[in-house]
This record gives C-alpha cells, structure tokens and sequence, in this order.
C-alpha cells in the first residue's frame, strides 16, 4: 500500500461554500483592521499636525513691524517655524467666510503668523506674549486647544469602532465556523458513528475535524488576506499617485511590517478559530452519544 | 449513593441485569432482560423483525445504554465506567454490522484496517495481517475496491474481517449472513466456530435464519416484544 486515504473524506460542495464565507469574512477583516489602522494614522498625525500648531493674530500694526515680531518669536526657544501669512494667503482662509464673491474691497484684515511649536518642549506661548508685549502690539495667542480635543475624541470613537467591526467580524467568523462544523458532523454521523464504535477516543475524532477545518480556514484566510492586500495596494498606489488634497481623504495606508503583520496573522487567526470551534464542537457533539 | 461493583468471581462476557429500554417515551422495546453469556461461549439470538435483536446487540457493543438495570461486560458495570473506559471496553469487542456500516471513500483494506488505524498502530504493523484476513474471507482480489465497486456480499465480508482484525474478545454479529448464498453462509459461520474454538472468542449472533441455529446446534436465545427466553431444540422457548 503507499498510502493511507484520509479518514475524513474529501471536502464536498458544503466546504467549498464554507471556504467561499470564511475567505470573504477574512477579507473584510483585514481590510477593516488595516483601513482602522490607515485611518486612525492618519487621524492621529492630522492631529499632532494641529496640536503643533498655534496662530498668532496681530491687529492695528503694520506688515513691517509684524514680520519683524515673527523674526522675534521664530528665534524663542521651542519654536521651529514661524510664518507671516500673506494676503492672499489670509484671503483664501476667510474666503468660505464671504462666499464666491470673496472680500469686499478695503476691508481691514488681520495679519496671521504661524508658529510651528516644538512638542517636546515647554509651552511657548508665554514667550511669544512677552515679545508681543516688548513690541507693543495687540495680539491673540490661538492655540486649537478645542478643535484638537475633537479630533482627540474622533479618534477615540474612531479606533473604538474600529475594534468593535473587527472583533465583530472575528465573532462571525467563529461562529459561521462553528456552524459549518455541526453540518458537517451532521452529514457525516455514519462515519463519526463507525469509527467512535471502532475504538476511536472522542478526542481522535475531535482531531480529524479540527485538522480538516484548520486546513480550509488557514487556506481560505490566506486567500482573504491576499484579497485585502490587493485592495490596500490599491490604495496606497492611489494616494501616491494623488498629489492634492483628496489624498488626505485617504486611509493613511503604508503596508509597513505592521501591516503585513496583520495580513500573516488573518489567516493563522482563522485557522486557529476553526481548530478551536471544530474541536469543541465535535467533542460536545460525542458527548451525546453513549 | 452508587458503588461500582467489582465481581471478581464473574466470568461473564456479557451480563444483562434487569435492562430495560424504550426510545423517548414510547414502550418499552426491552423489559426487564436478563442474560448472562460465560466467555468463550457461542449463542444464537433469534426473533421477528422489530422484536428487539438490534437494540440488545447495541446494547452489548455500547451503542446505547439502559434506561433501567445494568449491563456488564468483561464482568465490570459499564454503567458508572468514565469515557475512557468504554473505549478500552469497546476495542475488545468486533461488530459486524446489518448494514455493514463500511466508510465509502475507504478502500476495502483500509476499512478492515479501521480499529487498528483509531488505535494508532501505523500501516507497516498491521499490512501483512490486513492482507491474509481479506485473503482469508476471498477478498484478495478485490483489496483496493471501494464499498461502491463490491457486491453485497463482498461488503459483507469486508464488514466481518474489520469486526474480526482486532482478534475480539467478544464478537457481535448482527445478521451476518443475510446479504450472502448459503455457502458463504455456513463458510462465515464456521470462521465464527474457529475463532471461538481457537481464541476463546465470545460470539453472539442475532439472526432471524432458524435453519442455520439448527444446524450448528448452538445455545439459542429468543426475543419477542422485548422480553428474552432460552430457545429450546426444536424452537420451543
């Protein structure tokens, strides 16, 4: 003899419906834990982007005195950056404010500075308040202190949605799994019966199911995760290929090693749920019969 | 509370106490049976279809257990035995099933091979013992055959070498010769008197074929609506 045939016998058209539903399942949770992950990046860097930034507004001076007090606080401690906005630049800001028509002639605008603030050091606001006051000049330091904590809190729902769509995901694809194992114990009690009555401990019968779900969840997990990373390849090709602001709307995508992390362990994930659920499931199955 | 019995002066391969059984709440299709088969012993069970032949086997191979009373095998209860136990118990005893029972994608070595595979003994020990048993029930020929591709009595023969290649302290039969011409018949039966004579093998055969409890002139028990006689020569219980 050269070889044993399986004691389960070959998948039939009932796995192959399975293989199709866990494949798609793993898909849609790997692309939801990769797109969470994308999204909260790039949420998070928008935000850091914001916390770093503050605005100074000058009013009832001059361009020239306004650049020079730039000049001062660009040269303070923990400051990176500071920048006299132009007109046009201050114009195109309030444009939304005014509508297509944009500002009406003559009207007074503000002059804006903005400072790029270090984040590892201490806060530079009081400075930039002393070299406004050595200039004599009326001002407001603009920290987005508020909108950063909206975006601090849009994250949070953010990255709890996230979990939640993956874990429910996982969820599903552990009891779809579950289920398809006690059909398919149902459709083969004849063999289950002839080798429990043959001898076979619970567990041995345990281990052929597991096995045979292990193998189809891990193979179609794989192809899910190949599916995600096609689509995330997609992605990411399209945003580096979209120079303008509607690569921003984009999921943060990067396919770093975390990423590639998530795509390896979506099928060793499925594989290991169906082991666990088959097991189980066929043990307390086993329990029924004498 | 229950103790577990130990019987240290039975000899009994199989002892029925006071079994009774019904499925769900319908009547009872066993009462109150007692049977006591010594080891080594070879008996007959008769009696119509639907008398209840089936359900006592199952009860003997551990297929179900009792609603009522005790049913002991190698003189131990079975009744407070743990899992693990019943699968010591049940690799002692060989099944040869009415409906044969064969796993279809198996081949007909490899379904003989069955109790010796779920035990864990590994191709190369038992290939030479598979061989000369299908060799031995005319099957060499039809080795890599599929249940689908044998006749009737061809399974038949199958289904007797797997319930015979564990060499079974207890042999349980159920109609073994229905499906097969009355030579292969008394060919079977006679294998079952070798074995018996040979290895001390505990045989049961539940058979509905009078003509053959006649001739080989064995210990005969008779059911009928769920209660068990001694069957006398001559078909008097």
């Amino acid at each position: 003899m050269k070889r044993e045939s399986p004691l389960l016998p070959e998948s039939d058209a009932r796995e192959a419906a399975l293989f199709f539903v866990i494949g798609a399942l793993c898909f849609l949770a790997a692309l939801a834990a990769l797109t969470t992950r994308g999204t909260y990046a790039a949420a998070a860097a928008w935000g850091d982007q914001i916390e770093g930034e503050v605005t100074v507004i000058l009013e009832g001076t001059d361009r020239r005195i306004a650049a020079e007090v730039t000049g001062e606080i660009e040269n303070l401690a923990g400051i990176s950056q500071a920048r006299l906005l132009s007109r046009e630049e201050i114009e195109d800001l309030l444009a939304p404010s005014f509508g297509p028509g944009g500002l009406p002639e003559g009207l007074p605008v503000p002059m804006l500075i903005a400072v790029q603030v270090d984040m590892d050091t201490a806060d530079p606001i009081p400075g930039i308040e002393i070299v406004l006051g050595e200039f004599g000049v009326a001002g407001e330091v603009g920290t987005h202190a508020g909108f950063a904590a909206h975006v601090q809190n849009a994250l949070a729902v953010l990255r709890l949605v996230g979990f939640g769509a993956v874990g429910l995901l996982v969820a599903t694809a552990i009891a779809v799994i579950a289920f398809a194992t006690q059909a398919a114990l149902l459709a083969r009690r004849d063999i289950v019966n002839v080798l429990h009555l043959s001898g076979a401990e619970d567990r041995f019968i345990a281990a052929l199911f597991a096995r045979r779900f292990w193998g189809l969840a891990t193979q179609a997990g794989t192809g899910g995760a190949l599916g995600a990373l096609m689509i995330t390849a997609l992605i990411v090709f399209l945003a580096s290929s979209s120079a303008g602001a509607e690569a921003e709307l984009l999921p943060r995508l990067s396919l770093d090693i975390w990423d590639i992390l998530i795509l390896f362990s979506t099928p060793v994930a499925a594989g290991l749920a169906a082991r666990a659920a088959a097991r189980l499931t066929v043990l307390r199955a086993l329990k029924e019969v004498r | 509370m229950s103790r577990i019995r130990f019987d240290f002066e039975d000899n009994s391969a199989v002892r029925l106490d006071g079994v009774s059984l019904s499925y769900g709440k319908n009547e009872d299709i066993l009462r109150e049976v007692d049977l006591t088969l010594a080891q080594g012993s070879f008996s007959f069970l008769t009696g119509p279809s639907g008398a209840g032949k089936s359900t006592l086997l199952k009860l003997m191979y551990l297929a179900l257990a009792p609603g009522r009373g005790d049913v002991c095998l190698f003189g131990r209860s079975t009744r407070l035995l743990k899992r693990r136990d019943l699968v010591g118990i049940r690799r002692r005893i060989g099944v040869v099933f009415q409906e044969f029972r064969l796993l279809n994608h198996l081949n007909a070595f490899e379904n003989v091979a069955l109790p010796l595979r779920v035990a864990g003994q590994k191709l190369a020990s038992y290939q030479n013992e598979v061989e000369d048993l299908l060799r031995w029930v005319g099957l060499s020929e039809r080795i890599g055959a599929r249940p689908s591709e044998l006749s009737g009595g061809e399974q038949q023969r199958v289904a007797i070498a797997r319930a015979l290649i564990n060499k079974p302290d207890l042999l349980i039969a159920d109609e073994p010769t229905g499906n097969v011409d009355p030579e292969m018949s008394r060919k079977i039966l006679r294998l079952f008197m070798e074995l018996n004579k040979r290895f001390g093998t505990t045989v049961v055969i539940a058979t509905h074929d009078l003509g053959i409890v006649e001739e080989f002139n064995r210990p005969a028990y008779h059911i009928q609506q769920g209660r068990l006689r001694a069957r006398r020569k001559g078909g008097a219980t």
